[in-house]
């Protein structure tokens, strides 16, 4: 994109995210469903859909990072970002059903999904009628949704796929592809995940600045001005890491994108949960409330580092070269 | 604050830097180093050496002698020895930007070439026994008397003084005004009367630092750096840029222990506990975090972002690397616990590397320092009176 449309794309997504934000963990359904429908009228599905794609992977992790921001129930990954994503790659192969709104499934347990036949949930699925699933040679399926799945985060829309639902092969992504699809979901969820983190210690700051106790500004001590400086430092360097990745699936092989993917998935998965606990730490109390929104971060954020690959999956992977070198 | 797109890449012309640089080093491999030479004198050597190759200061323009090219282009050449395992440049770049921002034309006409091609080394005379992290707090003075100042006082942690001829000295010309604006920076020569050196030995063996005795020496008013109450801002930028992840050859180095270990995990792998095998896995990601996040100040620079207290992430991002590094290394290979390091100071190599982690949070500002300055001047949080 050019550097003024990506501005206001981002722009768009800001003001988005700040209208639609949640204010509570008592969800409306009648209000999710709305922010969706006017998350669908910006047309961002377009960015990715295309072949060239309109955006970068690095805008979009922008654009990601700047969604999950805030608390929204929106699904920008599952519906805007990846799905359409997969269908792209897919290309002319593909059987793409008209007339539905696909998001990607995974295992259950919200790692990638298993071989055939391994239980798998609809991820990231508000507004979505089907799932596409991935499966470990390359094989892209597309499921129906059956009930929602309760889960720690409150935000992330889950459902269930039934058992039995026939699955229809939609088409299947080579090994390059396949590599390329990992990076992708990688890179973009933990740059939502960072989004989260940033913002959250943001909010902690500003509240330090403001909260009084011992007739002073809490942010004069010490011990929270330390607190807080980690807080930064781990999100300048999940930052750092998603950008660079993003940027690694623009410009570099799969191969490299996918390691750069993995070590920023790595890093993410501590720096912002670390981040978002010193955030509730420096709110006190108040952090610990229902009403207050420092658990539907935590709650987002936690079910994200299991999500796609834990840390010990990924540390157990980067502990060994690559073989290809 | 908009973040925008960057580019990660490397410049066009970097990578036909980096074959001419191999290509020559190839030609001009690293001496040998004699058996009783001490490591400045060796290294001092492969600097000549270096420059000779016109491979010093490449972004230091080129009326004072350097090769008036970017940052980036010295930080390949680092990048190119730390990956070939050869000892880097002098750490001299941030001296030469203190030089170049802070001292008088005719002065960086004097210094800076001789600096660059090694023909003076110089050492940073800041620290002192009473002034540690509250640098401003120093007590060295530089009394002036007509054309010339007479100084008296103590340094300490000057590493490398014994091998150097120079000392960026900073001193208090004005004993009233507030610290801030009565601290001035000096060359000084240190075969000056007045003047004596006494090396202390590291916890690691190594003759790194020492005092510095100053009595009734006398400085010229040509040797002083800058505007009289004008060092506390060269102070500051010269630690910002021994802080920046950019500025230092470190990070290849961290490549290459890692990559070492991660074939360890690989050779060995059912003899290596899972516990270990993960903690060599967040190694690589802890490097690879900081190549990723090199590059992006990088990008940042060029896209006009500069270099400001963010540094101090930069610091502490280094320092976690390092200290998580070379722990894990000595739980992969025990052995080097045990022997003699070479300079009777008990220990294999790996173990003298280690000891000299644990200084990375404490030289430059310590890690405590460095959140300081990230909650006052980037989080804007209250100080405390
Ligand atoms: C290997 C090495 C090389 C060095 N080379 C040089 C050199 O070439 N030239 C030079 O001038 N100096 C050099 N130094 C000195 C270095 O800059 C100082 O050691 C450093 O600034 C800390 O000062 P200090 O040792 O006096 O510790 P102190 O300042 O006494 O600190 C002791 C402890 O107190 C903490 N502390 C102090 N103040 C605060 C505060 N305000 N808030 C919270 N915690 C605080 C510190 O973090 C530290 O943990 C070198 C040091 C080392 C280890």
């Amino acid at each position: 994109m050019q550097a003024e449309e990506f501005l206001l794309v981002q722009d768009l997504v800001r003001t988005f995210a700040g209208r639609h934000r949640v204010e509570s963990a008592d969800l409306e359904p009648s209000a999710r469903a709305a922010a969706q429908k006017a998350l669908g009228e910006l047309g961002l599905a377009e960015l990715r859909g295309s072949s060239p794609p309109a955006a970068t992977v690095q805008e979009c992790a922008l654009l990601a990072e700047e969604h999950g921001s805030q608390p929204l129930t929106t699904s920008l990954l599952g519906t805007v970002l990846l799905a359409p994503e997969l269908l792209r790659l897919l290309g002319d192969g593909a059987a793409p059903e008209v007339g539905t709104t696909p998001t990607i499934a995974l295992a259950r347990d919200l790692r990638f999904p298993g071989p055939p036949g391994d239980g798998l949930v609809a991820w990231d699925c508000e507004g979505a009628d089907r799932a596409l699933c991935v499966a470990p040679d390359g094989t892209v399926t597309s499921a129906e949704l059956g009930p929602a799945v309760p889960a720690a985060d409150l935000l992330r829309g889950i459902r269930s796929v039934p058992p039995g639902s026939p699955a229809a092969t939609v088409g299947r992504l080579g090994p390059e592809q396949l590599t390329h699809w990992q990076a992708y979901a990688l890179v973009l969820l933990s740059s939502e995940l960072v989004g989260a983190a940033r913002s959250f210690v943001r909010q902690s700051v500003e509240y330090a600045r403001e909260r009084r106790q011992y007739g002073r500004s809490i942010g004069s001590f010490q011990a929270v001005q330390h607190l807080l400086a980690d807080a930064t430092v781990l999100v300048e360097a999940g930052t750092s890491a998603t950008r660079y990745a993003a940027w690694c699936l623009d410009n570099q092989p799969p191969a490299r994108a996918l390691t750069a993917a993995r070590v920023a998935k790595a890093e993410v998965n501590a720096s912002a949960l670390d981040a978002v606990s010193i955030g509730m730490q420096v709110f006190g109390g108040i952090a610990q409330t229902w009403e207050h929104v420092a658990h539907l971060y935590l709650r987002k954020v936690l079910l994200g580092t299991t999500t796609l690959a834990t840390t010990a999956d990924l540390l157990t992977t980067l502990a060994e070269p690559e073989t290809a070198r | 604050m908009n973040d925008t797109p960057l580019d990660f890449g490397d410049p066009a012309d970097l990578d036909d830097l980096r074959r001419r640089f191999r290509a020559w080093l190839a030609e001009h491999p690293l001496p040998e180093r004699g058996a009783d030479e001490p490591l400045p004198t060796f290294l001092h050597r492969w600097h000549r050496q270096l420059h000779s190759g016109g491979w010093v200061g490449l972004d230091v323009p080129q009326v004072y002698g350097g090769q008036g090219l970017s940052t980036l282009h010295q930080v390949a050449i680092s990048d190119e020895l730390g990956a070939g395992a050869a000892p880097g440049i002098p750490r001299i770049g941030y001296l030469a930007h203190a030089l170049m921002e802070f001292a008088s034309e005719e002065q960086r006409q004097r210094w800076l070439p001789r600096m660059l091609a090694g023909e003076d080394v110089w050492c940073q005379g800041f620290s002192e026994p009473g002034a540690g992290s509250d640098l401003a707090g120093m007590s060295t003075t530089a009394t002036r008397e007509g054309d010339h100042y007479i100084v008296n006082g103590q340094k300490l942690w000057t590493s490398y003084a014994q091998y150097s001829g120079l000392c960026l000295l900073l001193a208090r010309t004005d004993r009233s005004a507030p610290a801030h604006t009565s601290i001035s920076a000096f060359a000084l020569p240190l075969d000056r009367a007045g003047v004596t050196v006494r090396p202390l030995r590291a916890a690691n063996g190594d003759d790194e630092f020492c005092e510095l005795f100053l009595d009734d020496v006398r400085i010229e008013e040509s040797e002083r750096i800058g505007a009289e109450g004008n060092g506390w801002p060269l102070a500051m930028t010269t630690v910002s840029y021994e802080r920046n992840a950019l500025d230092t050859g470190h990070i290849s180095k961290y490549g290459l222990l890692v990559e070492r270990l991660r074939r360890a995990a690989r050779d060995r792998r059912d003899e290596l506990p899972d516990g270990l095998r993960s903690e060599i896995g967040r190694c690589f990601v802890d490097y690879e975090v900081l190549v990723a996040h090199a590059a992006r100040r990088t990008a940042e620079r060029l896209a006009g972002r500069t270099a400001g207290p963010e540094s101090s992430y930069d610091k502490l991002l280094m320092t976690r690397t390092e200290q998580r590094l070379y722990e894990t290394a000595l739980r992969v290979f025990p052995e080097e616990l045990f022997g003699d390091g070479g300079n009777g100071a008990e220990g294999g190599e790996l173990f003298g590397e280690y000891l000299y982690s644990r200084a990375a949070s404490v030289y430059g500002g310590t890690s405590q320092i460095q959140r300081n300055i990230i909650a006052k001047q980037v989080l804007g949080l209250p100080s405390a009176r």
